[in-house]
């Protein structure tokens, strides 16, 4: 049996923790009405297409979550105009602090963020700006996917040269046990 | 329970990937210490098992418990997410023993001819030993403690998910280094002395105590991220970090120090230091790899019993003419609008990514569910069919043809967005089949006609299942041929294919007229390698030599440029690209345009391309090869990377536009629910087709590698024979990445509307 210390080199390159921590990137925050409110979006950074936006809802005062509000956000583009509505709700977060809203992002740039809090039968709003990066920033994110062939396209031919190794390796052996004998 | 807490609890972030790779590594570890148990019972007791399980679990709260989901939050939470990869996940994980386990548990070709070369390689051994040195673990684990939390990388962490991923995998792995001599994982031979991992340990806890004072005696937030996160529960971004550093200290230290004072209470126990241990470990023999009767779905308890129903396929295909009938009826007599006609989403979504996907699991299942063939079944037990397919029309010229016009037609005349058309097309495709074998004897329709069948059978090439002889001695001493000729009680395979000479799934409807009629029971449906037919040079009963078949090869390029060609249509900037032309050209119509893309995309770039790459491989092979014989090899090879475009194309439409069918079935029963889910593409999507296009990437690759070594008998030669090829698959392997990335029109959904 040969020794396994060499199984770790390999599991260590085939394995990788898949984690990431919830929310994103914090991109602004705000106080309006009774409400400290925090503004996440991922991915990171944040680019046109599939984005989630997140926030967290706290009472000014004590900075207690508020779980119990009916949040929407509409979103406007600077340069085109382009908007999108969407409700956030806790059941698309993850972390189940957070209000959390998929939204796609035709386009790149800045975009204005106005999120309307409904709680108690009391309106609240609030704004902010987010910059937009241009699509192509997305790819870096399936690196991953796209680095997997060539490894084991490398993997592969490493196991061919060992192969081919041990079996000259092999053919000498026998061939000085013929000589030997 | 408090509403606030409740949340929190309920805030997992259960990753598809992670959790499969830890029950992949728990069924493999399960699997490898069964078998060790039964031969070491002393060696792999119980609570080995549940080491590892422990580990496994901790992994998981680490990775995907609320720890992880506050991490960015809460720099307590982030700590406690360390201690899990670094002082508990690992030690537990390693306590299970692992290695020989894991290993037993591969399948044992996977462990002898995959692995093999790579554990008996000397200079890997060496490295495998190094990295699990004392002095190198000890380093790489301070040094992985140290530098992951200096604010600078601390911070890049916290910002890139990629950077995230980095950090917890050297933690991890680290850890598993540094905790392998202290563990003594076996049947490795420990380095140092047992009373040496005493200071080990202690130095250690130094480290990690120095870094624990650093946090919680700090008077600044050493990481900016916390400062300008939300403060939950009124804590302080200072006092979570010296609570932060206070939970990596005391729990930190028991984890080093707790096996410290264990190891001096044995070596004190002993009553003498322990020196190095000699050789002691008893030898485990490799399994020996023996002969096993392959899988066979047909023995499988429950689906084996009913797949081997005589009447199984009368019934599925019975089911399937009642669905295609409402289908057809509702395309002629509903409403004309995609979204709200069964015609419109049942065929184009639904159908299209379930038949793919049942391709890529099991096999051509949907000609074995056929509709088209019930109704002319039914007419041949009052009128046999008179005549033999002509001569010279039997190849596949006619199917490609019929394939090309087919994929033309789809994007020139819409047929997605029209359910009567589609309902049109249905029927259209019932009569001819049912004409053409009420004329012609056997499977004519199936074998040399159908444009759904031939895209099964080349996909099916690449299925994990195939209708073949159990046993090759029974078959050698058979002479009535029951499986081709049938008998009295059943039919004979009417593909004309004889299954001790059958080769691969190419013109196997699945029908499984062969299983009903071989009086040996001897044939089933085994599990074969994808892919493994495609290598295969031999003549097959019924095909003949695939890879010497000019028509093949035309069929399997029109599927394979088609399944790009196709799913680009549908992207933004092709369709842009058209609509350009079309103002440009001042056209009536879009036809022109799509003609033109398609006769340049199913024939002539693919024609060119192969025929190039053939010229070049011929040239290169220099050992005067037929350049037709060549180009038809290789074209085979191209399966895999077509069929992943297929696969990745169909199952978006199919994953985003699921429930597209709500709204249609609603309408068909005169019943609104008005609950319709939204119809956006799931995250996990893209990942989704990339691993397809890796895939087929990938088996088309040593497709064509095992093909060069079989022309050229391998070597570097092979590799310029090939290179054309891998030139040519790599070209449309970035042709799928670049459509995966561009917004598809949604055919068929509300989307479009």
């Amino acid at each position: 049996m040969t020794p396994p210390k060499l199984l770790l080199p390999v599991l260590m390159i085939l394995t990788q923790a898949a984690a990431f921590a919830d929310g994103g990137a914090v991109q602004f925050r705000q106080e309006a009405g009774g409400f400290a409110i925090t503004v996440f979006t991922s991915p990171a950074p944040l680019s046109a297409g599939a984005v989630d936006i997140s926030l967290l809802l706290q009472n000014r005062n004590g900075l207690e979550p508020v779980l119990d509000a009916s949040v929407s956000l509409l979103l406007r583009a600077q340069d085109s105009g382009a908007e999108i509505h969407a409700r956030a709700t806790r059941e698309q977060a993850r972390n189940k602090l957070l209000y959390a809203a998929p939204v796609t992002l035709p386009e790149s740039g800045r975009w204005n963020l106005t999120i309307t809090i409904m709680r108690n039968g009391e309106r609240t709003e609030a704004m902010g700006t987010m910059d937009v990066a241009p699509t192509s920033e997305m790819v870096a994110s399936y690196w991953g996917y796209i680095a997997f062939p060539p490894l084991v396209i490398a993997a592969f031919f490493a196991h061919e040269w060992l192969l081919r190794r041990r079996m000259q390796l092999r053919i000498e052996l026998r061939i000085k046990r013929c000589e030997i004998i | 329970m408090d509403p606030v807490a409740a949340a929190v609890f309920a805030s997992w972030t259960l990753d598809l990937k992670l959790v499969c790779l830890l029950l992949a590594a728990a069924a493999l570890y399960l699997r490898g210490w069964l078998r060790l148990r039964a031969e070491m019972p002393r060696k792999y007791p119980a609570g080995r098992l549940a080491a590892f399980a422990g580990g496994l679990c901790a992994l998981l709260l680490a990775l995907a418990s609320p720890v992880d989901t506050f991490g960015g939050l809460l720099l307590q939470a982030h700590m406690i997410q360390h201690l899990l990869l670094l002082m508990v996940a690992p030690p537990l994980i390693l306590l299970g023993q692992p290695v020989l386990p894991l290993l037993r548990g591969l399948p044992r070709r996977v462990f002898r001819d995959a692995l093999g070369p790579f554990l008996s390689c000397l200079e890997l051994r060496q490295l495998g030993r190094a990295l699990v040195h004392p002095v190198v673990s000890w380093f790489a684990m301070a040094a992985a403690i140290v530098v992951w939390h200096l604010p600078r990388f601390y911070e890049l962490g916290l910002h890139s998910q990629s950077w995230h991923r980095v950090e917890h995998a050297c933690f991890f792995w680290s850890a598993v280094m540094f905790w392998w001599p202290v563990v003594g994982v076996w049947p490795s031979n420990p380095v140092w002395p047992r009373w040496a991992m005493i200071p080990y340990l202690g130095l250690a806890d130094l480290v990690n105590t120095g870094l624990s004072a650093v946090l919680t005696f700090s008077d600044h937030v050493l990481y900016p991220s916390y400062q300008l996160s939300p403060r939950l529960w009124g804590i302080s971004a200072l006092d979570d970090q010296a609570a932060a550093g206070a939970i990596m200290w005391v729990p930190g230290s028991i984890a080093f120090l707790v096996p410290a004072v264990m190891l001096g209470m044995r070596a004190f126990e002993s009553g003498r230091a322990q020196g190095v241990q000699p050789a002691t470990i008893p030898r485990v023999g490799v399994p020996r790899i023996r002969a096993r009767a392959p899988w066979d779905l047909l023995q499988t308890p429950i689906l084996g019993t009913i797949l081997r129903y005589r009447h199984f396929r009368r019934c599925v295909q019975a089911g399937m003419l009642l669905l295609a009938g409402v289908v057809t009826g509702d395309g002629l007599f509903g409403p004309q609008i995609a979204p709200m006609n069964l015609a419109g989403v049942l065929p184009w979504t639904h159908w299209r990514g379930l038949a793919v996907i049942v391709l890529l699991m099991a096999g051509n299942l949907f000609c074995m569910a056929c509709p088209f063939t019930l109704p002319r079944d039914l007419a041949r037990k009052f009128v046999a069919p008179r005549y033999r397919w002509p001569k010279r029309l039997r190849s596949k010229w006619i199917a490609a043809g019929l394939l090309a016009a087919y994929l033309w037609g789809y994007e020139a005349l819409a047929p997605w967005d029209s359910p009567r058309l589609t309902a049109w097309i249905i029927l259209g495709y019932f009569i001819t089949a049912f004409v053409v074998d009420s004329l012609f004897k056997g499977a004519s329709f199936c074998k040399y006609v159908c444009p759904i069948g031939q895209f099964h059978f080349v996909h099916a090439l690449v299925s994990p299942l195939q209708v073949k002889v159990r046993e090759p001695a029974v078959c050698g001493s058979c002479d009535t041929h029951d499986c081709i000729r049938g008998n009295d009680r059943q039919r004979g395979c009417e593909l004309h294919l004889f299954q001790p000479r059958k080769l691969g799934n190419f013109d196997c409807t699945f029908c499984l007229d062969c299983v009903q009629a071989c009086p040996q029971q001897n044939v089933g449906i085994l599990r074969v390698l994808p892919g493994e037919s495609l290598r295969d040079d031999r003549r097959g009963s019924g095909i003949g030599r695939l890879n010497r078949r000019p028509d093949v090869a035309a069929l399997v390029l029109i599927l394979v440029f088609g399944a790009f060609v196709n799913a680009a249509g549908m992207t933004e900037p092709v369709m842009m690209w058209m609509h350009r032309w079309h103002a440009r050209l001042e056209l009536r119509s879009m036809v022109p345009i799509v003609t033109v893309l398609y006769a340049g995309g199913l024939l002539i770039v693919p024609g060119i391309s192969a025929g190039a790459c053939g010229w070049l491989s011929v040239r290169w092979a220099q050992a005067g090869f037929a350049w037709k014989d060549l180009t038809c090899s290789f074209t085979l090879a191209l399966i895999p990377v077509g069929f992943a475009m297929w696969l990745a194309h169909f199952s978006n439409h199919l994953f985003t536009g699921w429930s597209s069918w709500i709204p249609a079935i609603e309408r068909f029963l005169r019943v609104h629910s008005g609950n319709y889910p939204p119809a956006l593409s799931p995250s996990w999507l893209p990942c989704l087709e990339f691993l397809f296009l890796d895939l087929g990437l990938l088996l088309t690759l040593y497709t064509t590698w095992r093909v060069a070594c079989r022309v050229v008998h391998g070597g570097r030669r092979a590799l310029r024979v090939m290179s054309p090829w891998v030139v040519l698959t790599a070209s449309l392997y970035a042709a799928g990445l670049w459509i995966v990335f561009q917004p598809m029109q949604m055919r068929g959904t509300m989307l479009m509307h």
